[in-house]
């Protein structure tokens, strides 16, 4: 697959169908990945592709404006570039899509500066909802002929969802005041996201300053929320935020619940065709208006 | 002074500490990792490889201080916030940490004295916990530092076979470990020394800090290592150097906040200028701050090699690495 | 153990509208004691603090040697200036300072001095103006070329027929287009510059102004034969804590806010930076 990678990717610069390849490469730890920004011919020949490529690398296709650019992505990143391309964030004749076909992607915290063997690869919590044969986009697929070890689809997604909604509104909050609390506000989910484009985050604002900078309870919470609430409709579950999250708290959860409800509120589900109008800039005279009242 | 003290010894040391001492130390939170915590009893306490995520740096300068507060009467006018005075005790933390302090102590224990960081270093006692297994992220031996070092410390523990060999480095720490557990045998303490020869080699990654940075101002080195950033504040709040703060008027408060150079709105200027308009631009500064302009003003460097910016940095971005590969 | 940040209580004692988005407040502490001893150089700054908004960085614009209050020229752009434009004469604000290092009066003794200021830039060079003034006989020819977009948006406008009328000085106001009734000068400063042509010998030109002003007043300055020891500026950056510890200002390894806000071009260029 690396070669076919490189190849391709030679390919687009040579014949300047691109101008910079977005890609992955080896870190300086010699296992792990770290994106790549490729725009010789020559310098193709570091892009890698294995189950250390975790980030969601749609997130810097914007860094590039007035560049065609193309991007080596999986199966979720494409959905991110669908919702980008639904925002009008990005021009489709911009963007080249070197789609790669994913087995999962490696659990970084239990690998985490350990020494680094294949063969014990914890596979990401994240990648077992994810269905990695469907592309919603791509010019080229580039496909793993040794594919073995998808995590395969969970039968219910949203199982962990459910077990949480079943309990009380006091012991929901109590878990989340207790999770938010010691977030540190270094806003790497924020960082991490394709989504978070804004270009002056609320978070950031000051006339007026919508919530606490400090890093109490009250800040926290509505930083969270807030995030969460602000993907809804357009979160298509990278669970890149949860993964760079340095004091482990549970995004994915709240990602996954509000997906759960615009699944059964909308019938939507982000990421899947760039046909269609994002949720929120839709509106059918079916959507439920029992919020109204 | 070195005592030895069995993992009991220990434990029971805590329990007593509790009685008189604010006590801090590492707690391992199951799947998220291990955190400074409020100690209530020996039985927490956690004594194993594991490095903290957050340094010990939060109990200094803590993420969100109250520097001001407006007058309680209604009236205008900010007052001075105490501190609390009682005394406090960090147990397990790491050399490295501990060398960051006293590079911090040349920020705010020098000229315009900040009392908040002050008080908060005179109340506390350090025992520090010398490093069995430093990951590919440590090169504190690089900067001046070794997982065996005492510097900054009261006092610092070896883990050795089931017991800890404590090392009393100031009355301070003496005032702590008193006559817990019994003295070390005189042939014991040779010992000491093949010990702390091993765990500085066990330190593998090795770099050699950069000279003559300011030559290198406008190489586009600095776009090519900059450009995977994400621009969000892991190497900046999870460094047990990086000082940068904001202050924040809130609910009748003054805050200092944690605020680092690699957001955008760090220099953003009201009139909508700023003068560090790229992720180029933000990161040089960091590393600038950390091995140019620190050592400029204070014959150092302000970095001591604790690998935290290197293993939290969600996009892998190794600022060892662009240090040592930072050349004219 | 003193707070550093803890600002003393103020109070507005006058304000005067100078263009539509800058005003000059007049501030004077509530304890005459500190008032009395609250020692500054021209081109020193303080830190003024709003209630419920926060604290922003000013330099003070009158002279040391007309003490008795503290007056600062605020342009409304941020949180902190807004809620200072909403205050009025009584009204109560915090201080702290003064900071920084402040114009070397000393050094500039004996010398030609060439002012030059666009917009708001003239609040710091206000102070040093006037400083000069007051000690005239310890300097020599003063020329002072100030610029503004229009005549609207000039500032202390009062004073300039007192700088005019003063000794060996020459005062060249400009705008950067025509208007009805205005009889100075028209074009932009660099401009202006060149045209009034001040000598380089035994000179010190001080410049303050946008960024853009200083960007094409240098080349001028440079052609008319100044060096860069000759050439004095003072450096703004959004600042927090004003004692060297936020971290925010630097310009290279100096700290705006400890070891500026005044510089050299001579000891800029040596940090790797041009102004």
């Amino acid at each position: 697959m690396v070669e076919e990678i490189r190849s391709k990717a030679k390919e687009l610069l040579k014949t300047k169908r691109v101008d910079i390849i977005i890609g992955y490469k080896r870190a300086s730890d010699g296992v792990s990945a770290t994106p790549a920004f490729v725009n010789t011919v020559e310098g193709a020949d570091e892009l890698i592709w294995d189950a250390y490529c975790t980030y969601n690398l749609s997130r810097y296709l914007n860094d590039f404006p007035g560049k065609k650019k193309g991007i080596v992505a999986k199966a979720c990143d494409a959905k991110s570039i669908i919702v980008l391309l639904q925002e009008n964030q990005l021009r489709r004749e911009d963007i080249f899509v070197i789609g790669v076909e994913c087995s999962g992607v490696i659990d970084e915290e239990k690998l985490r500066f350990g020494e680094g063997d294949a063969d014990r690869i914890q596979f990401d919590q994240r990648c077992k909802g994810c269905d990695p044969s469907v592309y919603p986009i791509c010019d080229l697929l580039i496909k793993d002929k040794g594919r073995a070890k998808t995590p395969g689809l969970e039968k219910d997604p949203y199982e962990a969802v459910r077990k949480f909604e079943v309990k009380s509104i006091q012991d929901r909050f109590n878990f989340w005041k207790e999770e938010f609390s010691r977030c540190i506000r270094c806003y790497a989910c924020r960082g991490v996201c394709p989504s978070c484009y804004c270009p002056r985050c609320v978070a950031d604002q000051t006339m007026p300053a919508w919530f606490s900078k400090a890093t109490s309870f009250e800040g926290n919470f509505a930083w969270n929320v807030t995030r969460a609430i602000h993907l809804a409709g357009r979160c298509i579950d990278c669970g890149e935020c949860e993964r760079a999250c340095p004091i482990g708290i549970p995004l994915r959860d709240i990602n996954k619940k509000i997906e759960k409800d615009v699944k059964e509120l909308f019938g939507y589900e982000a990421g899947l065709s760039d046909n269609g109008k994002p949720l929120f800039a839709s509106f059918d005279k079916e959507d439920p208006e029992d919020f109204i009242r | 002074m070195m005592r030895v003290l069995t993992k009991e010894d220990l434990k029971k040391l805590i329990n007593s500490l509790s009685n008189s001492f604010e006590v801090i130390g590492p707690k391992e939170i199951p799947n998220k990792g291990v955190f400074y915590s409020p100690i209530t009893g020996g039985d927490e306490l956690y004594m194993g490889d594991s490095f903290a995520i957050e340094p010990a740096k939060k109990f200094f300068l803590k993420p969100s201080c109250a520097i001001l507060s407006e007058k309680p009467d209604g009236g205008f006018g900010l007052e001075d916030v105490g501190v609390p005075s009682d005394k406090r005790v960090i147990i397990g933390l790491r050399p490295c940490e501990a060398r960051g302090l006293t590079l911090l102590d040349k920020i705010f224990d020098a000229e315009h004295k900040d009392k908040f960081y002050i008080e908060e270093r005179s109340r506390t006692t350090l025992i520090g916990l010398a490093c069995d297994k430093p990951d590919r992220g440590c090169f504190c031996t690089s900067m001046g530092g070794s997982p065996a070092d005492g510097q900054g410390l009261d006092a610092i523990i070896f883990a050795a076979e089931g017991q800890y060999i404590v090392e009393v480095i100031t009355d301070k720490g003496r005032e702590i470990i008193g006559s817990t557990g019994k003295k070390l045998d005189d042939g014991e303490q040779k010992a000491r020394k093949s010990d702390k020869k091993k765990r500085h080699d066990s330190v593998k990654t090795k770099i050699t800090p950069p000279e003559g940075l300011d030559k290198m101002v406008d190489n586009d080195y600095w776009s090519e290592v900059s450009r995977a950033c994400v621009s969000c504040g892991i190497c900046t709040y999870l460094c047990p150097t990086c000082h940068c703060f904001d202050l924040v008027d809130e609910e009748r408060k003054r805050l200092r906040c944690y605020d680092g150079c690699s957001f955008p709105d760090f220099t953003l200027e009201a009139s909508g200028v700023n003068p560090r308009p790229t992720k180029k631009e933000r990161y040089r500064q960091r590393v600038y701050h950390k091995f140019d302009y620190f050592k400029k003003n204070f014959g150092e460097n302000l970095c001591v090699g604790c690998g935290r910016c290197i293993r939290y940095c969600p996009v892998k971005i190794d600022i060892a690495a662009i240090a040592d590969g930072a050349r004219v | 153990m003193d707070n550093i940040y803890l600002p003393h209580p103020a109070r507005i004692i006058e304000v005067k509208q100078e263009t539509p988005d800058i005003k000059t407040f007049k501030l004077k502490f509530d304890d005459e004691a500190i008032g009395r001893s609250f020692d500054y150089k021209p081109g020193q700054f303080v830190e003024a603090s709003v209630s419920g908004e926060g604290e922003a960085t000013f330099c003070v614009s009158n002279s040391p040697t007309r003490k008795g209050s503290i007056e600062c020229s605020v342009k409304k752009m941020g949180k902190v200036t807004q809620g200072l434009h909403e205050l009025d004469v009584g009204d109560p604000v915090g201080l702290r300072g003064p900071y920084g290092n402040g114009f070397p009066v000393e050094e500039m003794k004996g010398k030609n001095l060439v002012f030059i200021a666009g917009g708001i830039g003239l609040a710091p060079l206000r102070s040093l103006i006037n400083y000069c003034l007051d000690k005239r006989a310890d300097y020599k020819t003063i020329t002072i070329i100030n610029g503004a977009r229009s005549s609207k948006d000039l500032v202390y406008k009062d004073e300039y027929k007192v700088w005019e009328k003063a000794k060996d000085t020459h005062l060249h106001l400009t705008v950067d287009y025509q208007e009805e009734n205005w009889t100075c000068m028209v074009g932009m400063v660099p401009k202006i510059l060149e045209e009034v042509k001040p000598t380089c010998e035994n000179s010190i030109a001080i410049i303050c102004g946008p960024p853009i002003m200083i960007k094409f007043t240098m080349p001028v300055l440079m052609k008319l034969g100044f060096c860069g020891p000759a050439i004095i500026t003072t450096l703004e950056m959004k600042m927090k804590c004003g004692v060297g510890k936020c971290g925010r200002c630097n310009i290279g390894s100096r700290y705006i806010c400890k070891d500026g806000p005044v510089f050299n071009y001579a000891q800029l260029e040596e940090l790797g930076y041009g102004f």
